[in-house]
């Protein structure tokens, strides 16, 4: 397993190297910060002034050997737009977006579980269908849209809950349900057509016949068999919750996290924070893959890691 | 208790917190920024969170009344003209920073100083690039030094914040901020909120509201949300679609002008009366009322609001007139000519649907209308390029200086960074007003600046974006021409 886990963080490296560079590369084929940060009306040796400031008058061949040396030693430099060390900024806002990722998604894996299983006892059933409507809704409705009316029902209607902000332990609850939601809503489905086809196995059967309480062979036997999409599910939703669904929810709700700070870093031009967080992200991606790799052999010990 | 018993009652207990901390205290108030200040040393960025913060906690030599009138502020009195090339500022005695050290002098030395260092590379630098030092006279009076004669010294004083001597050299300058403003600094989370505190020894009028709160809302429905939830008193950048669903929408003519840019060097908008049609062509009205439910004004025809220096009140705007604007293009040749509008979008409010509107009232006239919008880098590509003017640009000009120096360079004047002219005279008239410190001979020289642009039509001038904020019912409090938010300015009702 050692062995495998090494082949795997040396896959990982070559991805975060190759997604790091991309991002050089094409922030600086369609992005000038000189352009975008100073005033429309500063004169042309303001902006050339600027330029010189920020280093970006020098060749780009040179900007990206500093920028290799810099990788290497894990260190982005300051901050185009705050001025201080990018990756400061990360750090101070990732844990943010992880806490929300794990709410959400903790929540949706929590939840999809039982009502994918009910769903599937009785496929066709009023429940099922029932599920199968919501499920349906559910991944169909925007999240910023989802984000907003939580917020006119919950926080301006029935002031139950705050619109936005992070001060207290409550304002995680409206951002984690619109992170989670539609999550749910995939896994409950994934749930319910996995345990739907387990259900119909022969040992399903077989078990039964033996007198296996019913609760244990859907529980443990084919709950087990079934685990392995979902799992699958899971890592990918759990990834795209730091890699993209964080971007939406952090807005709406203003949730000081990696997604906000990364669209606030785009309109800004800041290049050098921008790649400390798609940095980040991209070990956080390869991270989470590896733990999912790891997981399938508890699931199922025939899968070798290999 | 059991465990599920206990996690219900924390659970309780912190909802229960969060309803006392919402419950807003008789002086207290809470602002919803759109974007959370990067710093909040108030010499080193060009930062419009930072400003709305520290403008309550630092102050400048020179101030503005609401509707933009400039007053003394730490200075006593206007400053004097010595010679024209320095200025003599007298300070109001007795004033005090937070911690107590006195403002003198030296305060008003160090501050020049350290902005226009070239080392500090201050972003304001291009509000203050015109001084190149000062001195103390005796313990109240200074002498500022220009390049040359600077005519708007006194509107560049008004945006310099004068800042501690010793402290500001503390690295916890920037994070700790303090001044001799109103209020006083208390803290700063990340991501969260900025606390201020009446300071008790300010020097002025004592305001009324005792802390302020700010938070950092970037997108616009959650501030509206968290305005009509009662969890913010006052909301910037309101849209003005959602006036209607707030308490209070206090506005006030601000310093966005959208205009276009025309092209009277080259194509068929070189022609005096193609581009006068252009303006005929266009209903301004309409668009104030269409796109933004009247909050906006019609441009006088200039580059400036009527609080601006420079502002000319005999020149007014084209008419709305298709018939004039048919008949002009007629006499030119231009019927069914081709004009190339450049725009970009979600920068400014309304920014492509307003190009879009021009469009269509020039395609009415009988021109042939291409619509360019570009994503915002490729757009300013378009606009900076000094070699190929496009035949119109859309573009949105901002001047906080409420001077018209500014907005004339990079407009008006021929070479300026967004200007599509080579009219000689037009650029001597700023050129001259630039170092004339008469302020008679100066207003006169911009009233003709404003004249002749007008009558060349070198630009659509459309409108004047007004500022809307939103403002719970409790707060009383009117917007300022120059977008200042000065909670000393503000009252709670009892």
């Amino acid at each position: 397993m050692g062995r495998y886990l090494l082949k795997r963080l040396r896959h990982g490296v070559i991805v975060i190297l190759g997604v790091t560079v991309l991002v050089f590369v094409v922030t600086r084929l369609v992005g000038d910060p000189v352009k975008v940060m100073l005033p429309l009306e500063a004169t042309l040796e303001q902006r050339a002034a600027f330029e010189r400031q920020l280093g970006l008058d020098r060749p780009i061949p040179v900007q990206f050997i500093d920028f290799v040396v810099d990788v290497a030693h894990l260190d982005f430099g300051d901050s185009l737009w705050q001025h201080r060390p990018a990756m400061e900024i990360v750090f101070e806002k990732l844990p943010l977006t992880v806490e929300l990722a794990i709410f959400g998604i903790g929540m949706a894996f929590l939840l999809s579980i039982p009502l994918g299983i009910i769903a599937a006892l009785r496929p066709g059933g009023l429940v099922d269908r029932g599920t199968v409507f919501f499920s349906l809704i559910g991944f169909s409705i925007p999240q910023f849209w989802l984000g907003l009316l939580l917020i006119v029902i919950f926080a301006v209607k029935l002031h139950w809950l705050p619109t936005s902000g992070v001060a207290t332990p409550v304002h995680i609850i409206l951002p984690a349900i619109t992170m989670g939601l539609p999550t749910l809503a995939r896994l409950v489905m994934m749930v319910r057509s996995s345990m739907i086809d387990e259900l119909n196995q022969q040992y399903v059967k077989t078990g039964h016949a033996k007198g296996i309480p019913y609760y244990r062979v859907v529980g443990v036997h084919a709950m087990r068999n079934a685990a392995l999409p979902v799992v699958t599910l899971v890592g990918w939703e759990l990834i795209r919750a730091l890699a993209g669904y964080s971007v939406v929810v952090e807005t709406v709700f203003a949730w000081p996290g990696i997604g906000l700070t990364a669209i606030q870093a785009i309109e800004r031009e800041d290049l050098i924070l921008l790649q400390a967080i798609v940095f980040t992200v991209g070990i956080m991606v390869v991270l989470i893959n590896i733990f999912m790799d790891v997981i399938y052999t508890i699931v199922d010990p025939r899968l070798k890691l290999q | 208790m059991n465990k599920i018993g206990r996690l219900l009652l924390v659970g309780f207990m912190m909802s229960m917190a969060w309803v006392f901390a919402f419950s807003a205290n008789a002086q207290e108030m809470t602002i919803a920024l759109g974007s959370e200040p990067t710093t909040l040393d108030p010499q080193l960025r060009e930062d419009g969170g930072e400003r709305a913060v520290n403008d309550n906690i630092y102050e400048t030599l020179l101030a503005r009344t609401p509707d933009g009138t400039l007053v003394p502020g730490l200075a006593v009195a206007p400053p004097k003209l010595l010679d024209p090339e320095s200025w003599e500022v007298k300070l109001r005695p007795g004033i005090k920073f937070h911690d107590g050290t006195p403002f003198n002098a030296e305060a008003v030395v160090f501050s020049v100083k350290r902005i226009i260092d070239p080392e500090f590379n201050s972003e304001q630098v291009s509000f203050f690039f015109t001084i190149t030092g000062a001195k103390k006279i005796d313990d109240l009076t200074v002498k500022i030094l220009t390049k040359g004669p600077d005519p708007i010294l006194p509107s560049r004083l008004y945006w310099m914040k004068m800042v501690p001597p010793g402290y500001a050299n503390n690295p916890k300058f920037a994070e700790a901020p303090m001044g001799t403003g109103p209020y006083r600094f208390v803290h700063w989370n990340r991501g969260q909120d900025i606390l201020l505190q009446i300071n008790n020894g300010y020097w002025g009028e004592k305001p009324q509201i005792k802390t302020v709160n700010y938070r950092f809302v970037e997108e616009p429905g959650t501030r509206l949300a968290g305005l009509k939830a009662g969890e913010f008193d006052l909301i910037t950048n309101l849209l003005p679609e959602f006036t209607k669903q707030v308490p209070q929408a206090p506005h006030v003519l601000g310093l966005e002008h959208p205009i276009v840019i025309l092209n009277a060097d080259a194509g068929p908008t070189k022609d005096v009366r193609v581009r006068q049609a252009l303006n005929y062509a266009v209903d301004k009205e309409a668009l104030a009322e269409g796109l933004y439910e009247n909050f906006a004004q019609v441009a006088q025809g200039q580059l400036l609001s009527p609080s601006f220096f420079g502002f000319n009140k005999d020149v007014g705007p084209y008419p709305y007139d298709p018939k004039k604007a048919k008949s002009l293009l007629k006499q030119a040749g231009a019927v069914g000519a081709t004009v190339e509008i450049i725009g970009t979008s979600g920068r400014w409010l309304k920014d492509r649907e307003v190009v879009e509107a021009v469009a269509g009232y020039w395609d009415q006239v009988g021109i042939k209308t291409k619509v360019r919008i570009f994503e915002f880098n490729e757009y300013l590509n378009r606009l900076f390029d000094r070699k190929t003017r496009a035949d119109a640009i859309f573009v949105v000009s901002s001047n906080e200086l409420l001077d018209a120096d500014k907005s004339f360079s990079a407009y008006y004047k021929a070479g300026g960074i967004g200007s599509s002219n080579t009219d000689a005279a037009l650029a001597g008239l700023i050129d001259k007003a630039r170092t004339e410190t008469n302020v008679e001979k100066r207003a006169s020289l911009y009233h003709q600046a404003v004249k002749r642009a007008h009558d060349q039509a070198y630009f659509v001038w459309l409108l004047n974006i007004e500022d809307i904020y939103g403002m719970s019912k409790r707060i009383d409090w009117t917007a300022r021409v120059d977008a200042k938010m000065l909670v000393k300015e503000m009252r709670v009702r009892e």
